[in-house]
């Protein structure tokens, strides 16, 4: 089976999410399934004083040719992962552009300054809208939902790596990332396997 | 008046912050904003409502008081010096044990132990005086319990904060003993009822005492526990003119201090209060100068009649005729307190026409400034 | 974190640019590391500290900065090759030990100083550049442009040291430091290594085996002749190249992390061919003769760097010098304003400043989607500000002293510090902390407003600490507090971790960073020691917590001390299971009426409990709340239940 190319070079792929979601976890498992493919990977991540509640970007750019900077440039985000809906509209705003390909998590986590009243939490169904207009292709994946049934909120991650690499939009298959999530979630490997497969059938369907 | 809407920081800034503060309890107990603690009022974060019941019901907040007196007796604002009245009596408890250890007749505590046990009410919420001599509200529900809050600390004491706190869909009828201002609360309470609370109406009946000032529950403590054993002590009292002091009884005998040095003491508030009696209760009770062991009392409202009328009929009650000139000055002190109050608000607000607080009709006004 | 010491050569791994430094340490045979926790330079010892049993190395926690690169320069001393890691602050800590370290000069181990500032303040109470310290004192300097060079400067740099018989510094940023790159491994060191203090045997020969700054003249003068050695060296270094055409419209001259922005940069306005780029890895002493062979390239520079113009006004000194019919080429940076002097720079800034300079416009993306997208998030996306944890003791503690100090009344002053609990300025601490500035300025400060009593100052003072703090710097503050009787609390919120970092060890945590169990050095054993009057609290029993602190601001008479003991919710969660479900019982809940007005969500501000707009009610989210119960003891109305799970 021939590998597939980077569709352009580099790819930059965005994760997004508040701190404490798992963005980093997601962001190193495909960037090291790359590394082991011979693709050069520079990952950058907003993190420290940010996991505490705050907004949490993780920024990938890969590439067959050389290593670029842990920023994405303005509007040249090619792929969009949210885990939170108001940061993937975030991200939209900065880094889209009419041809970013976006995967959301519609599940909304409340700012301290939406519960204490200073701020609004956007109409839900509005803000998907708005995800769909400002991209080429949109794959609505309810993560928290599907892994709240598998027993807990953290699998959401695993359902969403799935998605991703399920997608294509990527060239990872399943037997590159399935040895580094081995490596990275040695407890709960069978749990966290099952979730990966599930985000698969999720973006497939 | 009441249109503007306005809240705790209203009630700050017109009241707190100006002196007026009576530490009457009519803004604590009901949100977790507002709280007393050692002689203040502390609020603990701010509160975003714009319209507050703390301002609504405190009794240094604007009160017509044609308004109020219609909502209480039916009739406008009494210009007679002693208020609205239906009799004036001189009374004592029958009983001789009890007798000892009241301030003065125990009226208060037989009135409030009757209504107890026929069942009139409930429980009252009064002012507990504990063994180190501070005052704390109490919710007396026996006539035990009743015996237990005898004796006058003569210093403030946030009781409606008590009051506050009864649940909403509590049923119980209550008694109530209160200062003219916390009287005066709870008038505004009964014209316009509060929600997340036992219903005011529930208030049955509500015994008003005499005051001429209250002491600072700060400043007048620190004083006491710097200069005396409090736990020593058994009673304070302060004995009508010309006495000029403040007693203070042990087992031993008793201490004095001048009067001079305890009026340092006194609330800021009073100086602007008009209200000796409590004016709307439905029975006022006091001390009877020069007659040791005997209460007045000013009947006021057919709750209070009936309750006395009991009293009386159930021999708990000694009645006998007010001394005519008892009358005379109880009425004498009663108009100078107002009319000093009156002329202190308007040197406070420095405009004649601007009585703060007090909502009273021009000529009433002017009579009482002449 | 990568496992770092993987024993595979010329294979390619995931490193972030800390961990290729503790790999490059490796490789160059360390036996010694020495750091304070400290974004973004923790998980250099982090790393190290995991393999370092296995390694036969020695990694530690020390309890501030100062101390741990006096440790490292101890290992120096013996011949064990040594490493010290710190975030910009750190710099300033060491200061004093390193002006007497240039001129004492470094053991027969080499000695390297890891330097790792944070740009734009993500992580720290202030920005600032490091770089200048290598001026000032006469360190040499170096700094990596991309992760590879992390590793392989690191390993370098311990040879250069122990050539030049000086201490060597490599300076790092949050972007290389925390980013992911490639880097290509080199073998590990097989060697054991033996540690030994040169004795005295030649009396005429003191200098190489006694470690002194003395005489001063004399060692300033050794000194500018290492740093003379070390810039023919860098004159030759593979560090430094240039990547570009022959004659250029612009010459970038660039360092660290800014060699990959000023490489997008060029790459997006697609001008390869008319921009150069001169990358610089040695930067102090400048590689002068190098510089100069390039500066004809382009009539413009550009300078791209963070955070100072460092290289910007090294090479104007050095074009300075130039002989008068040298080229003097238009120089572009910050003194032009054409780049930042403050905060962090990336790809779009350099785009920019490139732009301006060649009169370009650049359009990354279509017009009409970006004036959409830019609306679409302006109006739909709200600001996300920190917060403290679910569950996070810190939002109880300073709940009870925001509780206190009201019922109080006079006004109480709360003096902060550095940690999660910096985060006490705003909202999530109720705005209670006022100040703050480095790690122990909190009691610091305090000391001096608990004197001002005679000038009339009534106004009770708490100075608020964390545990790892209070080791790091604070006990001189609280001994000063208490032998000059000012009148403050010092409040030690004891969460038993270095959270804010990554949850490292500290004296008081009974663990070591290579995972051996130690002494716990108590804390409220050493403050009593002290003669303070000592208050432990658990800061989830309010009612307690208020009380006590009420009653200690009225004692007066000097410093004392309340420790609010309670477990970082981070560090429970991991061991165990939440103690609670929480809900809200709809029928009891007023929200927003007289005798609530939204406490619980207005004000306490815990991001598990949230305001259900349609139902008018409160809610727990599921998601984000861990379980501790705290909001059942602040709902007025009970309206919160807690269930034992």
């Amino acid at each position: 089976m021939t590998k597939k190319q980077l569709v352009k070079d580099p790819l930059n792929l965005i994760i997004t999410g508040v701190g404490g979601q798992g963005n980093v976890m997601i962001s190193l498992i495909i960037g090291n399934a790359f590394v082991r493919e011979g693709y050069f990977v520079t990952l950058g991540e907003t993190y420290g004083a940010s996991q505490r509640g705050g907004p949490v970007m993780s920024h990938m750019r890969i590439s067959k040719e050389t290593q670029y900077s842990p920023f994405i440039p303005d509007g040249c985000a090619d792929i969009i992962l949210g885990m939170e809906p108001v940061e993937t509209l975030r991200m939209l705003g900065r880094y889209g552009n009419p041809n970013v390909i976006t995967i959301i998590n519609p599940r909304p986590i409340y700012s301290i300054d939406v519960i204490g009243g200073q701020a609004e939490y956007p109409d839900l169904h509005k803000l998907v809208e708005s995800v769909k207009e400002l991209s080429a292709k949109t794959w609505i994946i309810n993560a928290t939902e599907e892994a709240q049934k598998m027993g807990s909120h953290m699998f959401a991650n695993a359902i969403l790596i799935g998605a991703l690499v399920g997608s294509g939009v990527l060239p990872l298959d399943k037997k590159s990332v399935e040895p580094v999530l081995r490596e990275i979630f040695p407890k709960e490997i069978t749990a966290n396997l099952a979730a990966f497969n599930k985000g698969i059938k999720l973006v497939r369907s | 008046m009441a249109e503007e809407a306005k809240g705790c920081k209203e009630l700050f800034s017109e009241v707190i912050e100006t002196g007026l503060c009576a530490l009457c309890g009519a803004c604590t107990g009901t949100c977790p904003y507002l709280v007393y603690y050692k002689g203040r009022i502390a609020l603990l974060d701010n509160c975003a409502l714009l319209k507050g019941q703390c301002y609504e019901y405190c009794p240094r907040t604007y009160i017509d008081m044609d308004v109020i007196s219609q909502q209480v007796f039916g009739v406008p604002y009494s210009e007679e010096e002693l208020g609205t009245a239906k009799e004036m009596l001189m009374v004592r408890s029958t009983d001789a044990s009890m007798r000892e250890k009241v301030q003065y007749g125990g009226a208060v505590t037989t009135l409030l132990s009757l209504a107890l046990a026929e069942g009139f009410i409930d429980g009252a919420v009064l002012t507990r005086t504990s063994h180190d001599k501070t005052p704390s509200p109490f919710l007396a529900q026996s006539a035990d319990e009743v015996l237990q809050c005898t004796g006058s600390s003569y210093m403030a004491c946030p009781v409606l904060g008590r009051y506050n706190q009864i649940p909403k869909d509590n049923g119980n009828e209550l008694g109530l003993v209160a200062m003219p201002c916390q009287v005066l609360a709870v008038a505004k309470m009964k014209k316009d009822p509060p929600e997340n609370r036992a219903s005011i109406g529930n208030v049955k009946l509500v015994i008003g005492l005499f005051c001429t000032w209250a002491l600072s529950p700060d400043r007048f403590y620190q004083f006491l526990k710097e200069n005396l054993d409090l736990s020593k002590v058994k009673k304070f009292d302060i004995p009508p003119p010309p006495a000029n002091r403040f007693d203070v009884y042990t087992a031993s005998g008793r201490t004095s201090f001048p009067l001079e040095q305890i009026r340092k003491f006194t609330m800021t508030t009073c100086t602007y209060c008009l209200d000796m009696t409590s004016e709307f209760a439905d029975i006022s009770v006091g001390s009877v100068e020069g007659i040791e062991g005997w209460n007045t009392v000013i009947i006021r409202t057919d709750i209070g009649a009936d309750l006395v009328e009991m009293a009386k009929k159930k021999g708990k009650l000694q009645i006998d005729k007010l001394p005519s000139a008892n009358l005379t000055h109880l009425k004498e002190a009663s108009l100078l307190k107002k009319k000093r109050a009156l002329n202190e608000i308007v040197k406070k607000s420095g405009d004649k026409n601007n009585l703060l607080y007090v909502g009273l009709s021009p000529r009433l006004a002017d009579k009482l400034l002449a | 974190m990568a496992n770092i010491d993987i024993d595979a050569p010329g294979t390619s791994q995931l490193l972030i640019g800390n961990e290729a430094i503790a790999r490059g340490a490796l490789e160059a045979g360390i036996g010694f590391a020495a750091a304070y926790p400290g974004t973004p330079s923790s998980e250099i010892l982090g790393s190290l500290a995991q393999v370092a049993k296995e390694m036969g190395i020695y990694a530690e926690w020390s309890v501030n900065e100062k101390v741990a690169m006096e440790a490292a320069a101890g290992a120096s001393f013996a011949g064990i090759r040594a490493l010290a890691s710190m975030k910009q602050n750190g710099i300033n800590v060491v200061s004093d030990f390193l002006a007497n370290l240039v001129m004492s000069g470094i053991g027969k181990g080499g000695l390297v100083l890891v330097s790792c500032d944070d740009p734009s303040a993500i992580s720290s109470s202030n920005e600032q550049d490091t770089r200048p310290i290598a001026k000032w004192l006469d360190i040499p300097l170096v700094e990596p442009g991309d992760f590879q060079e992390t590793k392989d400067m690191t390993r370098w740099l311990f040879d250069l040291a122990e050539e030049l018989g000086t201490l060597c510094m490599l300076r790092s940023v949050t972007r290389i430091a925390h980013a992911r790159g490639n880097v290509r491994l080199g073998e590990l060191p097989k060697k054991q290594l033996k540690a030994y203090f040169d004795q005295i045997h030649d009396l005429k020969s003191v200098m190489p085996t006694t470690f002194m700054p003395i005489p001063s003249p004399l060692r300033h003068f050794f000194l500018h002749m290492k740093m003379d050695k070390a810039r023919e060296k860098f004159e030759g270094s593979a560090f430094n190249r240039y990547v570009g055409p022959n004659k250029a419209d612009l010459l970038i001259i660039t360092c660290g992390s800014c060699w990959l922005y000023s490489q997008d940069a060029v790459k997006a306005l697609k001008l390869e061919d008319r921009v150069g780029i001169l990358k610089l890895g040695t930067l102090w002493p400048l590689p002068e003769k190098f510089i100069g062979e390039h500066l004809d390239k382009s009539e413009k520079l550009l300078f791209v760097e963070e955070i100072d113009p460092f290289l910007e006004r090294s090479v104007m000194e050095m074009v300075a010098n130039l002989p008068p019919s040298s080229p003097r080429p238009i120089f572009y940076g910050k003194r032009s304003g054409h780049v930042n002097a403050y905060g962090e720079l990336n790809p779009d800034l350099v785009i920019k400043a490139i732009s301006t300079i060649l009169g370009l416009a650049y359009q990354p993306r279509d017009i009409e989607y970006r004036k959409k997208a830019e609306a679409v998030a302006k109006s739909n996306v709200p600001e996300r500000s920190m917060t403290f944890c679910a569950g996070c003791p810190h939002r109880a503690t300073f709940w009870a002293i925001k509780n206190a100090l009201k019922l109080d009344g006079r006004g109480g002053v709360v003096t902060g510090d550095i940690g999660c609990y910096s985060m006490a300025l705003g909202p999530a601490g109720f705005f209670q902390v006022r100040t703050m500035h480095c790690m122990g300025a909190g009691a610091g400060v305090a000391n001096g407003l608990g004197k001002l009593g005679q000038f009339g100052f009534d106004q009770p003072v708490l100075a608020v600490v964390g545990d790892s703090t209070f080791y790091h710097a604070t006990i001189p503050a609280l001994i000063n507090g208490i032998y000059n009787q000012s009148d403050f609390i010092l409040v030690i919120l004891d969460n038993s971790a270095t959270a804010m970092t990554g949850f490292q060890p500290h004296p008081g945590t009974g663990m070591t960073a290579m995972g051996e169990p130690t002494k716990v050095v108590s804390m409220e054993a050493l403050c009593c020691s002290l003669g303070a009057h000592v208050e432990v609290c658990d800061p989830f029993d309010l009612k307690g917590t208020i009380a006590t602190l009420l009653e200690m601001i009225a004692e007066g008479g000097g410093a004392k001390v309340a420790i609010m003991r309670r477990r970082c919710e981070l560090v429970r969660a991991k061991k165990e299971k939440p103690p609670y479900r929480v809900h809200v019982d709809p029928e009891k809940c007023i929200g927003e009426a007289c005798g609530c007005d939204r406490l619980c969500t207005r004000v306490f501000l815990c991001p598990g409990l949230i305001w259900d707009k349609k139902a008018n009610r409160s809610k727990i989210d599921e998601v984000t709340c861990t379980g501790c119960g705290l909001c059942v003891d602040v709902c007025p109305q009970g309206a919160i239940i807690k269930e034992a799970v």
